[in-house]
């Protein structure tokens, strides 16, 4: 090492690793916070998954069982579990995936913003006909 | 030591004050209008994407840069000072 020897590119390498460490965490810490934060009015939907089917409960006891109708503009937040092994509730269109645990209440959000219909569907493999483990989301105006 | 500690310390206020700001900014959500999952979580992936692929361009440049600078065969390349003394 030369006697004028400087640090100042390695400080400034820290500097800038840390700053984006910040930034990133930051960030991706404040997206998941946004989208798992579910309103007050959202309208509870409890999920069971089983082999091969989904079924929906709504908080008055009505139930549906391989299809779900909801109204556009409303936020809904579903409570899912599962009967029998492990499955994974999917609304791929509106990027809902969240797991179906046995025994566990996991819980996800959306509120659709347009009407159509669109497939539910099982994301973990669970079985012989987990292929055919869907549902349709029916979002009406 | 101490003027390290020092630039160290404004640094991480310099960095963690504008990330608070950030993080607790009062959103200004309209009642009845909630955020879609499908666009915030795209929007993080293309921001992520975004700073990762301009470090990598980054990393891999220096290191191009200083694979070719320091190559033996250059000819702005000089023996270090124990090659000079054949102690290598």
């Amino acid at each position: 090492m030369g006697e004028h020897h400087s640090n100042r590119a390695e400080w400034i390498y820290i500097g800038v690793v840390i700053s984006l460490l910040a930034y990133v965490g930051a960030e991706a810490w404040n997206v998941e916070r946004i989208v798992e934060h579910a309103p007050a009015e959202a309208e509870v939907i409890k999920v069971t998954g089983q082999q091969w089917f989904w079924t929906f409960e709504r908080a008055d006891g009505t139930k549906e069982v391989g299809e779900l109708h909801v109204k556009k503009g409303q936020p809904y937040k579903f409570e899912i579990t599962a009967k029998d092994v492990n499955h994974s509730f999917n609304i791929h269109d509106y990027v809902v995936l969240q797991d179906a645990i046995v025994g566990r209440i996991n819980t996800v959000w959306f509120a659709p913003d347009k009407a159509g219909e669109y497939t539910i569907q099982c994301r973990e493999y669970c079985g012989l006909l987990h292929y055919n483990m869907r549902a349709t989301l029916y979002v009406e105006e | 030591m101490v003027r390290t500690f020092a630039l160290l310390s404004i640094l991480t206020v310099l960095v963690v004050l504008p990330t608070l700001q950030l993080v607790f900014a009062a959103e200004s959500v309209t009642p009845g209008e909630y955020v879609q999952r499908k666009v915030e979580i795209w929007n993080l992936f293309f921001k992520m994407m975004t700073i990762a692929f301009t470090v990598g361009a980054v990393v891999s440049g220096t290191l191009i840069w200083l694979i070719w600078r320091f190559r033996e065969s250059n000819p702005k390349a000089k023996p270090t000072k124990y090659e000079e003394k054949g102690e290598w």
